[in-house]
C-alpha cells in the first residue's frame, strides 16, 4: 500500500501531440481516487503513465516516496484492471488469477491458496477451471479484478473496468468494486466518463478536461463548490443550466426575469456584493427548479414548456427562458440538452405543467452558481 | 413439399457439389496411388486402366530399396525442418514488433519483405549461386537451408503479422502489469496465443521448402539432392521409368499429409482466429 503522487507531470506524444499538461495532485494511501472527464481528456494517458506503459514527458511520479518515473511496470508494484479485461486467452480462470503470483516467484501452495480465495470473494470457485472464452461479460469482469486483487499490490489502477456491461450488471459492479476496495483499502485509481461512477464511488474525483486538472475535490464539494463552468457542468445529471444574467446589488436580472438573491449568498460569494449591473454567468440546477404553483418561492421566473419526459418519480421539464444560453463546454451535456438551448430542470411528479405551457418556475435562489463570464471561473 | 423437405434437398445438392469438386480435386492423386501400386509391367499398358489388375509393391521396393531416393528423402526432411526453424525463429519477433509497435518504418519493412516475394526465384537464384559458392556452401544443407530460408521468411512475415494483428496489445500490458519484462510477456503470453497461427506459418515454410525445385537443382548436385530432383531424374535419357516415379511421388507425398492431418486442429484454430478476444 502506498501514496501516489504527482508533480507537474506532462505528457507529450509522439506527434507532438500535449496530452498531459502539468499535472499535479496526491493520492493518499488507501484513497479511491476517480478520473473524470468526457473522451479525449486524458484519463487514459494520466493512468498508463502511473502504470509506466506509457513514458512521462517531465514531471516526478511518486509512488510510495520512491520515484519510479523510470521504473519498469513491473517494479511498479501495482495492478492494472483493463477495459478489455485482456485476460490471457489460453490461461483457464485459476491459471489467469494465479500468472501474477506465478511471475512473483510465490511458492505452489501459496499461490493455490491465495487464488482460491480471491475467487471465493468474487464468487468465481465454480468457473476455475473454465477459459475466459466461455465466460459471461460479468463473470470476465471479475476474473479481472480477481488477477488485481490476488497480488495484494500497492495501488489498483482501473481504466473503464464496467464500460462493456450492461447497464445493470454495470450498477452491480460499481458497489461491489466500491465495497472490496473499502475492505482491502488499497490506494485506488479509477478512470471513467460517467459522472453517476465517479460521485459514487470516489473518495476524490478528478476531473480533467483537455489534458488539464480542473478540480480534484470530494464529491460533495464538486457539486457545491466547483470551481469552473466545465466542472459545474460535468458534475450532476442532468447538467447544470447555464444562463448569461446581469446583477445590479441584489437584485438578478435573468432575460425578462428580475428577483432577488437572498443574504446567505454574498455571505458565501463575498465578491458579488456591491455589483453595479454586473455582468455574468448564473449556474441554475435542474433540481434547484420545481413548479411554483406547488412550491412558491421568493425567487420565481416565467418559461415556456418545450418539453416534458415523466419518469414517474419526478418529472425532467425542459424549459426555454429568455436570456442568453450559454455553453459549459462538455461535449457530454450538450448532447444531453440536444441542439435546443432549453433548460432541465427536475419537477415533481405531482406538476401539472404541459408541453407548450407557459410556466412559472420557482428558483432556489440559495443555491445559485456564479461565474465570471470571461475566465469561466466560478464566482466567490 | 414440407419445407423440412426442401431443406434436406438442398442440403443433399450442396453435399453432391462439395462431392464433385473434392473428387475433381483428389483425381490426379488418386490415379497417382493407382499407377504406383500397378505391378511394373502394367504400369504402361494400353489402353490405360485406372485400377491396377493386380496390386504389387513392386514400384514400392524399388524407389526405397535400390535407390539413392532414400537419401534424398532425408535431406528434403532435414532441409525443410530447419528451414522451418529458422524462418519462424527470425521472422516471429519481426513480424511481433511490426505489427504491435507500428511505425512509419515497420510498414515499409513489411512492404519490402512483399516486394522480395515478388521476385521471380530464378533471378534470384543466379546470385544466390555465387554466394554460396564463394562460401563453399554448394550442394549441402546449410547452403540449401539458407536459400530456402530467404524465401521462407518473407511468407512468414506476412503470416504472422495478420495472425499477431489480432492480438490485442492489451494482452502484452497486462502480462507487464502482472510482472512480466517485455520478452517474458512476449514468450509466456503471445506465443502460446499465437500457437494456430504458428502452426500454419510452420506448415507453410516446410511444405514451401519439401516441395521446392528450383533452388534445389540450381545449387546442389549430389551430396545434398532433394527428393524432387531425385523424382524428376526417373525420367531422363535412358527412358522414362513411370513405375517408380509414381511410387516416389506417393511417398514423398506422405508426410505433408500426415503434418496437416496432425495440425488440423491448429489450423482450423487458426483459421478462425478473430476468436482470440476475450
Ligand atoms: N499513442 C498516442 N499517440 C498520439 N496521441 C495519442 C496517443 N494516445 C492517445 N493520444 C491522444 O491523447 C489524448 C488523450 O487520450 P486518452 O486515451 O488519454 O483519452 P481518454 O480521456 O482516456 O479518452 P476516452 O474516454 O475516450 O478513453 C487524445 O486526444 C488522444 O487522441
Ligand atoms: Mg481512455
Amino acid at each position: 500500500m502506498a501514496e501516489i503522487s504527482l508533480n507537474k507531470i506532462n505528457k507529450i506524444y509522439g506527434d507532438n501531440f500535449h496530452a498531459i499538461h502539468d499535472l499535479t495532485f496526491d493520492i493518499k494511501d488507501g484513497e479511491f481516487m476517480v478520473f473524470v472527464g468526457p473522451s479525449g481528456c486524458g484519463k487514459s494517458t494520466a493512468l498508463r503513465m502511473i502504470a509506466g506503459l506509457e513514458s512521462i514527458s517531465s514531471g516526478e511520479l511518486r509512488i510510495g516516496g520512491r520515484i519510479v518515473n523510470d521504473v519498469d511496470p513491473k517494479d511498479r508494484d501495482i495492478a492494472m484492471v483493463f477495459q478489455s479485461y485482456a485476460l490471457y486467452p489460453h490461461k483457464t480462470v485459476r491459471e489467469n488469477i494465479a500468472f501474477p503470483l506465478l511471475m512473483a516467484g510465490l511458492d505452489k501452495a501459496e499461490i493455490a491458496a491465495r487464488v482460491e480465495a480471491a475467487a471465493r470473494t468474487l464468487e468465481l470457485t465454480p468457473h476455475l477451471d473454465r477459459k475466459p472464452a466461455h465466460l459471461s461479460g460479468g463473470q470476465r469482469q471479475r476474473v479481472a479484478m480477481g488477477r488485481a486483487i490476488v497480488r495484494q499490490p500497492a495501488a489498483f489502477l482501473m481504466d473503464e473496468p464496467l464500460s462493456n456491461l450492461d447497464a445493470k450488471l454495470r450498477v452491480q459492479m460499481r458497489a461491489e468494486i466500491a465495497s472490496l476496495q473499502r475492505n482491502l483499502k488499497v490506494t485506488t485509481i479509477y478512470v471513467t466518463h460517467d459522472q453517476v461512477e465517479a460521485m459514487t464511488m470516489g473518495d476524490r474525483v478528478a476531473v480533467l478536461k483537455g489534458g488539464v486538472l480542473q478540480q480534484v475535490d470530494t464529491p460533495q464539494n464538486l457539486y457545491s463548490r466547483p470551481v469552473n463552468m466545465f466542472v459545474a457542468a460535468f458534475i450532476g445529471s442532468p447538467s447544470m443550466n447555464l444562463y448569461e444574467a446581469t446583477l445590479d446589488g441584489t437584485e438578478l436580472k435573468l432575460g425578462s426575469n428580475t428577483f432577488n438573491i437572498p443574504a446567505s449568498v454574498f455571505a458565501q460569494r463575498p465578491s458579488l456584493n456591491g455589483a453595479i449591473r454586473r455582468h455574468l454567468v448564473v449556474g441554475i440546477r435542474p433540481e434547484h427548479m420545481n413548479d411554483a404553483t406547488l412550491h412558491p418561492a421568493s425567487a420565481e421566473i416565467k418559461a415556456h414548456v418545450k418539453l416534458v419526459e415523466a419518469l414517474g418519480s419526478e418529472a425532467m421539464v425542459h424549459l426555454v427562458i429568455d436570456a442568453p444560453w450559454i455553453d459549459a463546454g462538455d461535449p457530454d451535456a450538450a448532447s444531453d440538452i440536444g441542439h435546443e438551448r432549453t433548460a432541465v430542470a427536475r419537477f415533481s411528479p405531482k406538476s401539472s405543467v404541459r408541453a407548450d405551457d407557459n410556466a412559472r418556475v420557482a428558483i432556489a435562489a440559495e443555491e445559485l452558481h456564479f461565474f465570471d463570464p470571461q475566465t469561466r471561473k466560478s464566482l466567490w | 413439399m414440407t419445407d423440412v423437405n426442401q431443406r434436406d434437398i438442398g442440403k443433399a445438392m450442396i453435399n453432391a457439389a462439395a462431392l464433385v469438386l473434392v473428387l475433381s480435386y483428389a483425381l490426379p492423386y488418386v490415379y497417382l496411388l493407382m499407377t504406383s501400386l500397378k505391378p511394373a509391367a502394367d504400369v504402361q499398358q494400353i489402353p490405360p486402366h485406372f485400377f491396377p489388375e493386380s496390386i504389387s509393391f513392386e514400384n514400392f521396393r524399388e524407389v526405397l530399396v535400390n535407390s539413392t531416393l532414400p537419401h534424398a528423402f532425408a535431406n528434403s526432411l532435414i532441409v525443410a525442418v530447419l528451414t522451418t526453424i529458422l524462418s519462424l525463429i527470425l521472422a516471429l519477433p519481426a513480424a511481433y514488433v511490426a505489427t504491435q509497435y507500428r511505425r512509419k518504418l515497420t510498414v515499409v519493412f513489411l512492404l519490402f519483405a512483399l516486394v522480395t516475394r515478388m521476385v521471380p526465384a530464378v533471378s534470384l537464384g543466379v546470385p544466390l549461386f555465387q554466394l554460396l559458392k564463394s562460401l563453399g556452401l554448394l550442394d549441402t544443407v546449410p547452403g540449401l537451408v539458407l536459400a530456402h530460408t530467404s524465401t521462407a521468411v518473407p511468407l512468414a512475415l506476412l503470416l504472422l503479422a495478420a495472425f499477431f494483428e489480432g492480438i490485442p496489445r492489451d494482452l502484452e500490458e497486462a502480462a507487464r502489469m502482472d510482472g512480466c519484462t517485455r520478452f517474458q510477456a512476449f514468450r509466456k503470453i503471445i506465443l502460446p496465443v499465437m500457437k494456430s497461427g504458428i502452426a500454419i506459418t510452420a506448415l507453410f515454410s516446410f511444405i514451401a521448402s519439401w516441395n521446392e525445385f528450383l533452388y534445389a537443382l540450381l545449387l546442389t548436385s549430389e551430396n545434398s539432392k532433394t527428393a524432387p530432383i531425385v523424382i524428376a531424374e526417373y525420367n531422363s535419357v535412358f527412358g522414362l521409368a513411370w513405375g517408380p516415379m509414381t511410387a516416389a511421388a506417393v511417398v514423398y507425398s506422405l508426410p505433408v499429409i500426415a503434418i496437416t492431418l496432425a495440425l488440423q486442429k491448429q489450423i482450423i484454430g487458426g483459421l478462425t482466429f478473430g476468436a482470440v478476444k476475450g
